[in-house]
């Protein structure tokens, strides 16, 4: 935990020590049609943060986190990420993506491939990285996620916490600067959670800037730096997890967190 | 009876059969590639593409191939573009068979779940990369079995270039038909290589598709 702690307090140091947020998102406005499923997002990541999304289904709060690698589309507003912006171009769309790591709910792992390929094809495809260096890199990570074993099982012949953790070295052999988590959790049966989480929080620990979607409220009190309530496309709530569990201020921050911690 | 039914009469439908061949082939490539483009406008993001090649795809669904041949044989020249039968029906069947197999691998390419190509979009594979190593091979086995069914009628419908005078399988039979007055004999025999062709291809279709879904 000291570690933890020590590192915390590292990140936190360097985003004080005057540079540009990692992330600025300004004014984001995103409709879906008629529906206006985010107002006028604000927010500032900076490196090393690790920011936990909550809210309930609706809320916007994987929409935020699909526009920043622009799986999503927006209307209005900026986000810039590590110094590149995303506008209403997509022609710098592709080297976010490549500095942009995300975890989906469903794995969306690739099932023609084998769990090394999908681990080596990004890096070759993308970096130009060879196949044998593609494949130290795939080991690497997949060693890193404690899965080597299965490197040359197809997703379909693994479980879901497993495929999940596969999901993540597949983000990780880009070596991105951010992690983005959407809800990736959510899909897994209880006993897989844990496993997950674990993967997460050591990412977490050694550094890694993080979004995550996520009602695992107990990864938002043990990881998290802030913690972000979300509701009807707006963000209502932001503070640290301590103030945000004990304290919250808003009445349907209150009301979230007691219908989905008390059960 | 102007000839006996006898080894040259099974040669002649022989020949004929590798002219189906021929033709079946030059359709499959030919159908093949431009297929393969015709899908990918059919998905792509732009609109006037999209809607361009669903007309395109409505025109030869909706039109009988031997008015196609028709079209390409006798329509080019007034165009100015004199073409040898070869180079027309080479044509004629491309334009058939793209129609075709482009609306088959639409299916197959919008039948792949949307999170295959977040997830490549997400690790910064471009549009030819997320296409060709991700959405184009899952595509490919969801389709497989009626891309294989339309090649075997593709086969059968090659007969229709008789027509612009190919002697091919069908054609072939016609003439030792009416030069050995053995209709049933000659039709029989060009039945029975029109089969040898066209069930094996069922065949391995069916064992394909059964090896594809142990695998995935």
């Amino acid at each position: 935990m000291t570690t933890t702690t020590q590192q915390h307090i590292h990140a936190a140091d360097t985003g004080t020590t005057g540079q540009d947020p990692i992330i600025r998102i300004s004014s984001l406005q995103k409709y879906y049609g008629a529906f206006h499923a985010l107002k006028n997002i604000n927010l500032d990541v900076r490196k090393g943060e690790r920011i936990v999304v909550c809210g309930p289904s609706g809320s916007g709060k994987s929409t935020i986190i699909r526009c920043i690698n622009r799986i999503e589309q927006f209307e209005s507003g900026s986000i810039v990420v590590d110094g590149i912006s995303l506008g209403e171009s997509m022609r710098n769309v592709n080297a976010v993506r490549a500095e942009v790591g995300m975890v989906f709910q469903q794995f969306n792992l690739f099932p023609h491939l084998t769990v090394l390929q999908n681990c080596m094809l990004a890096p070759m495809r993308v970096r130009g990285t060879s196949k044998k260096d593609a494949e130290i890199i795939a080991m690497k990570y997949l060693e890193r996620v404690r899965i080597p074993e299965q490197a040359n099982k197809y997703p379909a012949q693994l479980s879901g916490g497993q495929q999940q953790r596969v999901a993540i070295a597949r983000a990780l052999c880009m070596t991105p600067k951010i992690m983005l988590f959407d809800e990736p959790t959510s899909a897994l049966d209880p006993e897989m959670v844990k496993e997950v989480l674990d993967t997460m929080i050591s990412l977490a620990q050694e550094g890694m800037t993080m979004l995550c979607v996520t009602h695992e409220m107990g990864f938002a009190r043990q990881v998290a730096d802030r913690v972000i309530f979300m509701d009807t496309g707006e963000i209502i709530e932001m503070a640290k997890p301590q103030e945000f569990f004990s304290q919250p201020k808003n009445e349907r921050t209150r009301n979230f967190l007691g219908q989905i911690l008390n059960h | 009876m102007i000839r006996d039914f006898g080894l040259l009469e099974v040669l002649t439908i022989l020949q004929g059969m590798w002219t189906t061949l021929a033709l079946s082939v030059v359709a499959f490539i030919g159908g093949g590639t431009f297929g393969t483009l015709v899908a990918l406008a059919r998905t792509s993001p732009w609109k006037w593409l999209r809607v361009a090649t669903a007309a395109y795809i409505d025109f030869f669904q909706g039109t009988p191939m031997l008015m196609q041949l028709f079209l390409v044989y006798y329509g080019l020249p007034v165009f100015g573009f004199h073409v040898s039968a070869w180079t027309a029906v080479a044509i004629g069947l491309t334009f058939h068979a793209s129609a075709f197999l482009g609306e088959i691998w639409r299916g197959g390419i919008q039948a792949v779940p949307k999170g295959q190509s977040e997830a490549a979009s997400a690790l910064g594979l471009g549009y030819i990369d997320r296409m060709r190593d991700v959405v184009l091979p899952q595509a490919i086995k969801l389709s497989f079995a009626p891309t294989v069914g339309f090649l075997v009628q593709l086969i059968k419908g090659t007969s229709l270039a008789a027509i612009i005078g190919f002697v091919e399988l069908s054609r072939s039979a016609q003439i030792v038909a009416s030069t050995t007055y053995k209709p049933l004999i000659a039709y029989g025999l060009a039945g029975a290589f029109y089969f040898a062709i066209c069930f094996p291809l069922s065949r391995a279709s069916a064992y394909f598709e059964r090896r594809f879904s142990l695998k995935t």
